[in-house]
Formats: C-alpha cells, sequence, structure tokens
C-alpha cells in the first residue's frame, strides 16, 4: 500500500475578536490509497477545521494555516496541498479530492437542477462536452441509486428528500474518479433508516472505486461498521490512531476509553449506569501548556500538568498520546 | 406492572394541521402528525418514544402537555381529562406535568440571570415571593441538585457549555417537583460524553423523586438505556409497544426490526458479522399517508390485506402490543431469523 495524502504538524488558528482560536494544533497523520480512515471527535475538537485546511476552505481572514504541510500523491506527482494557489486548488478539489458534507441542502444550488450541477463538475474537471457530462451524468445517478435518473436529471434539489440530496453529493464527489473522499459528517442530518442507506452505498462505492477516504464523524458506532483506522481527536490534536479493532477493543488513551464507556450498550440485558467523562470540553482560546484532557482525566498525574504528551508507539500500528499506561496501572516508562 | 398506578391514560389522541390552500385560504388537507395515538404511563416510570423525522413524536408530546391542542382523543392524568379543562384549570395544573426541550439555548432568556430563570415558575406559580431569601436558597438547591456550582447563579445563559445549560433548564423544571416531565429529544444536542452526564443525572434524579419520563428521541441505544417501555412511532401511528428488552430481542413489526437493524453498534465485531436489513427510500409524507398500513410502501413483508385494511394495534402477549396483520407468536412477522444473537467475550 502506498500512502495517498501525508499530513504533518498542521496547525490552524482564527484570530477573533475573542481572541486567537487554537483550532488545530499539530495534526499529522497519513491516508493509504484505497484506505478508509475515520476521524472522531467531539465539537470543537478541531475534525472538520482539519479537513477544511486541507480542502484549502478555511475563511482567511480570521483563519490562518500558521504552519504544516500535506502532500499529496497527486496524478501530477507530490504536492503540498497547503502551498498551492487557489487556482490549483480548485483543479484538485471536485476532482481528485472529492468531498461530501453534513447537510446536502446547504452543498447544493437550489436552482439548478441536480444534472446541471453533476454535468459542471464533469465539465470543468474532466473537460467533457455537454452532451458527454450529460451521459455520464445519468450514469453516475444510477450508479448511486437514484431511481428514473433521465427523468431525475431535470429534477431540482428541493424536489428530493435528504437522503436522495445526500446520494447526489456522493454522486458529484466520485463524478471525477477521485484518489480521496472526505466526508464530513455525512449522515448526521439523516434518519438512522437512511443513514444505514448511505453507509451501504458508501462501502460499495468504496470498493467498486477503491478510493481512499477520509470519514468524518462524532458517532462510534458508524465507524465501527465502515473505518479500516481510527484517529481520535481532542483540543485539536491527535489523541490515539489505530487499527479499528484495536481503538474498540484495546483503546490506549483515557479519553478514547471514556468515548467508549459513555456509550449505552444495545445488547445489554440490565441497563448499566453510563459512566460518563466529567467536565466539559476545553476552552481552545487558551492555548495548552499540558495535556488538553487532563482536567477530566481519571488517571492524570504530575507530568500531564507540565507537559504535552506526544504521540508514541504504543503497539503495532497503534499511537498514543498518553504518559499514562492503562495496562501497567501507572507512569509510562520512556 | 399491574400494582403500579397509571398517571397518564392517552386514548385515542390525534393532532392534525390543516393545510391552507386556493384563493380564500380555506382548509382542504391535513398533516396527520398524531393519528390515534393510546397508551398509558405509569408512575415512576420512563416511557421511551422512538421514530424517524416526521413521525410525530414531538407533537404527541406536546399533545399530551396541551402545547397543540388535540384534534380529538383523551388524555386522563391521574383520570381528569386534560382536553375538557379551561385554561385556568390547565394553568393550575402544568406545575405537575412539565417539559425538557432539544435545543437548551432556546429554552432561556439569554438577558435572565440563573437565578431568574431557575426561580421564575416559583414566583409565576406564586410559591415564593420575588427577590425572598428563600427563593434564593431554593435555587441555589436546585442548581446543586443538578450538579451546578450554586455560585454560577449570577451568571447568564451564554456563559455555559450545552450540557450545562441543559442541567439550568432541567434545574428550572424541577422546580416546581413535577410528576410527569416530556423530554423531547433532551440529548440530541450534546456530545457524548455529555450525553452521559445528563442520562445520568435524570436517572438519578428519577430514583429520588420518582417521576415518570416520557422520554423522546431518535437514538435508540440511548432509549433503550434510560427507558422501561419503549413506543414506536411511524407517521403518527403507533407501530409497536413493549418492555425495553423484548423491542430489541424479539421485535415483532417489520419496522422495529428494520430501526433495530439499522443501528450502528460500536463494536467493529459485531458490526462486521452482523445480518443487515436494510430499509428501501424515505419515510412518506405525514400530509399523503399510505392507504391500509401506512409502512407497507417500505415493508417487505406486504400482502395485499396490509395495501388496503389498516391493521389493528392488538396485543400479542401479555404487554406487547403490535400493528402488523401477520404478527403472531410463530414469527409471523420476521423478516429474518437473527443469527441467534451472539455477542463475544
Amino acid at each position: 500500500m502506498s500512502i495517498i495524502l501525508q499530513v504533518k504538524d498542521l496547525v490552524t488558528k482564527f484570530y477573533t475578536l475573542d481572541g486567537v482560536v487554537n483550532a488545530v494544533n499539530g495534526v499529522s497523520f497519513e491516508l493509504n490509497e484505497g484506505e478508509t480512515l475515520a476521524i472522531v471527535g467531539e465539537s470543537g475538537s478541531g475534525k472538520s477545521v482539519t479537513m477544511m485546511s486541507l480542502l484549502g476552505l478555511i475563511p482567511m481572514p480570521p483563519g490562518k494555516i500558521e504552519s504544516g504541510s500535506a502532500s499529496f500523491n497527486s496524478e501530477e506527482g507530490l504536492c503540498d496541498l497547503l502551498q498551492l494557489s487557489p487556482e490549483e486548488m480548485r483543479d484538485i478539489r471536485g476532482g481528485q479530492i472529492g468531498f461530501v458534507f453534513q447537510d446536502p441542502i446547504s452543498t447544493l444550488n437550489p436552482i439548478l437542477t441536480i444534472g446541471e450541477q453533476i454535468s459542471e463538475t464533469l465539465i470543468r474537471h474532466k473537460g467533457l462536452s455537454k452532451e458527454q457530462a450529460r451521459e455520464q451524468t445519468i450514469k453516475l445517478l444510477s450508479q448511486v441509486g437514484i431511481p428514473d435518473p433521465e427523468l431525475r436529471y431535470k429534477a431540482y434539489p428541493f424536489q428530493f428528500s435528504g437522503g436522495m440530496r445526500q446520494r447526489v453529493v456522493i454522486a458529484i464527489a466520485i463524478a471525477c474518479t477521485p484518489k480521496i473522499i472526505i466526508a464530513d459528517e455525512p449522515t448526521t442530518a439523516l434518519d438512522v433508516t437512511v443513514q444505514a442507506q448511505i453507509i451501504e452505498l458508501f462501502k460499495e462505492l468504496r470498493d467498486a472505486l477503491g478510493v481512499a477516504v477520509i470519514w468524518i464523524t462524532h458517532d462510534l458506532g458508524v465507524v465501527a461498521g465502515i473505518a479500516e483506522r481510527v484517529l481520535v481527536m481532542y483540543g485539536g490534536r491527535p489523541v490515539e490512531i489505530a487499527q479499528v479493532m484495536d481503538i474498540y477493543k484495546d483503546p490506549k488513551h483515557p479519553y478514547t476509553l471514556g468515548l467508549l464507556r459513555a456509550l449505552p450498550s444495545l445488547e445489554a440485558k440490565e441497563s448499566k449506569r453510563l459512566k460518563s467523562i466529567k467536565g466539559t470540553p476545553p476552552d481552545l482560546l487558551i492555548p495548552f501548556k499540558h495535556c488538553p484532557f487532563a482536567s477530566r482525566c481519571d488517571y492524570a498525574f504530575d507530568r500531564c500538568w507540565e507537559e504535552i504528551p506526544p504521540l508514541i508507539s504504543v503497539g503495532e500500528q497503534h499511537q498514543a498520546a498518553c504518559f499514562f499506561d492503562l495496562e501497567e496501572g501507572g507512569p509510562r516508562h520512556d | 406492572m399491574t400494582d403500579v398506578k397509571k398517571l397518564v391514560e392517552v386514548i385515542n389522541l390525534k393532532k392534525y394541521f390543516p393545510i391552507a390552500g386556493g384563493l380564500f385560504q380555506r382548509t382542504k388537507r391535513a398533516v396527520k402528525a398524531v393519528d390515534g395515538i393510546s397508551f398509558d404511563i405509569y408512575e415512576g416510570e420512563t416511557l421511551g418514544m422512538v421514530g424517524e423525522s416526521g413521525c410525530g413524536k414531538s407533537t404527541a408530546g406536546r399533545a399530551i402537555l396541551q402545547l397543540h391542542k388535540p384534534t380529538s382523543g383523551q388524555v386522563l392524568y391521574k383520570g381528569r381529562d386534560l382536553t375538557q379543562l379551561s385554561s385556568a384549570e390547565l394553568r393550575a395544573q402544568r406545575p405537575d406535568m412539565q417539559m425538557i426541550f432539544q435545543d437548551p439555548y432556546a429554552t432561556l432568556n439569554p438577558r435572565h440571570s440563573v437565578r431568574k430563570i431557575v426561580g421564575e415558575p416559583l414566583v409565576i406559580n406564586g410559591k415564593m415571593k420575588k427577590g425572598s431569601l428563600e427563593l434564593k436558597d431554593r435555587v441555589a438547591e436546585l442548581l446543586e441538585l443538578v450538579g451546578m456550582n450554586p455560585a454560577y447563579m449570577k451568571r447568564f445563559p451564554h456563559e455555559f457549555s450545552g450540557g450545562q445549560r441543559q442541567r439550568i433548564g432541567i434545574a428550572r423544571v424541577l422546580s416546581l417537583n413535577p410528576k410527569f416531565i416530556v423530554c423531547d429529544e433532551p440529548i440530541s444536542a450534546l456530545d457524548v460524553s455529555i450525553q452521559a452526564q445528563v442520562v445520568n443525572l435524570m436517572q438519578d434524579l428519577q430514583e429520588q423523586f420518582g417521576m415518570a419520563y416520557l422520554f423522546i428521541a431518535h437514538d435508540l441505544s440511548m432509549v433503550k438505556h434510560i427507558s422501561h417501555r419503549i413506543v414506536v412511532m411511524y407517521l403518527g401511528k403507533i407501530m409497536e409497544m413493549t418492555d425495553r428488552n423484548t423491542l430489541f430481542d424479539d421485535p415483532l413489526h417489520p419496522y422495529t426490526q428494520s430501526l433495530n437493524s439499522a443501528v450502528p453498534i460500536p463494536n467493529p465485531e459485531i458490526e462486521i458479522t452482523r445480518t443487515r436489513f436494510i430499509l428501501e427510500g424515505d419515510p412518506p409524507s405525514p400530509a399523503n399517508p399510505p392507504s391500509g398500513c401506512v409502512f407497507h410502501t417500505r415493508c417487505p413483508l406486504v400482502t395485499e390485506e396490509c395495501i388496503t385494511v389498516e391493521p389493528q394495534f392488538r396485543e400479542i402477549t401479555p404487554g406487547h402490543f403490535v400493528a402488523c396483520h401477520l404478527a403472531n407468536t410463530t414469527g409471523g412477522s420476521k423478516i429474518f431469523i437473527p443469527d441467534s444473537k451472539k455477542e463475544p467475550s
């Protein structure tokens, strides 16, 4: 497997009237070809800002990408996504990197037919003629499971239900056979039965097209079914990266463990009391000098209040940013 | 459940919203948001209510509390029909029946301090005097009860996080010692780590004060966690009602079965191996519901009868109610026989 995207030390800040919001504080990860990586975190964990930084969608000002690199193995060779001009970015975004956002109604243009919106992508990125684009669009519509694609070509977004709209957005994302699809909470706004449909569609398309997927979500249930690797974020930093099985069976960071324990189980016969994580998420206006999770952590000790724990290897393809060894039940020895 | 007293009886409750149209805005059709639902809520019980968006679960909660005037049907609270009360009589009854809303920010007046927000119901209901020391002490007590520092009472809603705001909303609801609380998606707007805090708080309060909850939510796993019994709604009607374990171990309605099957389980081992049944299409519009059984357009087991005849909501086994023609004790309404629910480790 070759690496298709390598992000290193990404730092994104927002300069607001209230002060500097430290949204992303040093995110590094890599994405392999054809792999599905889930980025999990709660609101304010920096998961969406990370992706918007990569896609060049951070409004500047107030936002600013302070440092970092994101080397993307594009068709034209390696390039740093963070260094591209807006024009170069536009060629990649929607072409080699597709994206799907949470709310399909605000992603789609209400006054263009959905056929026009999909064709537009094909004409812009692939240089197809109008007629070729139309043919291709109808194929795409049936590929994402929209019945009567020829008829629906002329329909407007408001004539579609939420699930169908999200299918249209997915059709746009896969139109130019991208190498990566970035999906930011793509099923959060949908009902549970429709969510199951969209997840199935994503899996089918991923396997058929061999595309790598970055799936951003707060829902650990969805992650379990779709991801191969998981990156857990907290306070704008990655706190744990591992294979999906290891995250659920053998979490090494107290935050990951806490998140899993806070979930009710559908299997349990007796309803046990949930183990909540005490306190509230950190204030990003204050730059961290210590572990961002320390104030909510049951295992925090002196060192956690003195320095920021770096990501260290804790197992095969398993990294965690914590000074405490959950297995040993004591501080980790370097 | 026989020795437990009924607190609320909902009998054939309907709430239609008229759709006006044409030159003189005549009522043309109606959205049948809630279309004939019946169930009881017992003292000290949590009844969960689940369904997808547009199934009428929020409208049902509001119609029970008379926040929406029901189109027809009865709501008996301790045997007294709320739908027949005058507004003054209803107001006298209100302290007993409260509501917790989804978005705590929208329910708190941004220009009022926490002290005023939490104390206001007591002042309005004439229980305590505005500005009195007694009131201040009660507010402090309520804040402590929901796990907040009483010193926060001088602060304003914007100074708090979502979870804390929901706690403030709960403190206000508790101020009048209600017996029955309708909770409309109380945790949907909160982060996972905070959801558990609020759910634990609600369970603690129920243990301490013995109030009944109608817990409305779309998150099946959380509803199962908190509820004693669960009602499943679809297009304004109840599809199935039973206790929490039966609903997940032996669901009879095909809709309940597909809901169960669609819920993602946070365990990759189960997720990879489980047999799933995924419903096709979207729920139809409640303005134009299908004939016969409202679920027949998406049901994999649909028969002639389902298209024309509306199924009765009947008791199949004691305490297990289902609205499906095929439901029986021998698995007539099962989409598939689950492969012996296995749960490793």
